[in-house]
């Protein structure tokens, strides 16, 4: 057989897992985004963290921040550093669990 | 509950998060450097503390000040306005400051200005003598008489008008 005619395999195979679950994670995002439902979600927890005072707390975090570091040598990255870990770890349980259980019923609903 | 479907939501409840803790980093950031927060700094809260002095002092009682106080834009007024424009009576260019007095004695609140005022708009007042009240005057502010010439009424009568209170016939 002339070498021609043999296609060489393709190169990519053992990437193909990850890929797929990356992409997995994009069609999600996809589909949110497109029936709207990310950015009532969003909404929804933008409304829930401020009236339980997380928001607050976390622009005092930016606050002493800044203060300590001087108002105009202060980053985005850094404020963004400063209340990751902190925010993560205080959203109220209820906050959560409303929005899992919203992003479970989409999920469900979508298919997905 | 399948256990996949809870790790996505999960991974979508993070996204979510990071996005708003974003938005939260940016609008602090925002502030820091232009300077919106007032306590970000020493120097600068003092200099704060010493404008809002003066600003509280103008809303509680600055009208009795009057001079130096600082208004929303930062700006200063002298306690005298004194812009010059015309009067719209007499036409002479009058001190802003100066309008109130200047108006009395120009429109009459006194003897001497109502003679004067009266024969001048005795004639205006003749032209509208059939129909209209009298527009030139502003109401007289004297105890006799308070209400404007009435319709139909002819000229002479009112160099009489301040002394008495006027009837209708």
């Amino acid at each position: 057989m002339r070498a021609s005619i043999n296609r060489p395999p393709t190169p990519d195979a053992e990437e193909d897992p990850p890929q797929k679950e990356l992409s997995l994670r994009e069609i999600i995002n996809i589909k949110l985004i497109e029936s709207g439902e990310k950015e009532k979600l969003m909404e929804l927890l933008r409304e829930r963290l401020i009236e339980c005072g997380w928001r607050d707390e976390m622009k005092a975090l930016c606050r002493a921040y800044a203060r300590k570091k001087g108002r105009k040598n202060v980053t985005v990255d850094d404020l963004v550093q400063v209340i990751t870990p902190e925010g993560r770890a205080s959203v109220p349980d209820s906050v959560k669990a409303e929005l899992l259980q919203r992003i479970r019923s989409f999920l469900v609903s979508s298919s997905l | 509950m399948s256990s996949p479907r809870s790790q996505q939501a999960s991974d979508c409840f993070d996204d979510l998060l990071d996005c708003i803790i974003a938005d939260v980093a940016s609008e602090c950031h925002r502030i820091a450097r232009l300077g919106l927060d007032r306590n970000l700094e020493e120097e600068e809260e003092e200099l704060r503390r010493s404008v809002q002095a003066r600003v509280a002092d103008q809303s509680s009682g600055g009208e009795a000040n009057g001079k130096n106080v600082v208004d929303i834009f930062g700006q200063t007024h002298p306690a005298i306005a004194s812009e010059i424009f015309e009067c719209m009576n007499c036409g002479r260019p009058i001190v802003a400051g100066r309008f109130a007095p200047h108006l009395e004695k120009c429109m009459g609140k006194g003897r001497k200005a109502r003679a004067k005022a009266t024969r001048s708009s005795t004639i205006a007042r003749n032209r509208h003598s059939r129909g209209s009240p009298v527009s030139v005057y502003a109401p007289y502010s004297s105890a006799t008489s308070t209400h404007r010439v009435p319709n139909g009424t002819v000229g002479g009568v009112g160099e009489e008008y301040a002394d008495h209170a006027f009837e209708e016939p």
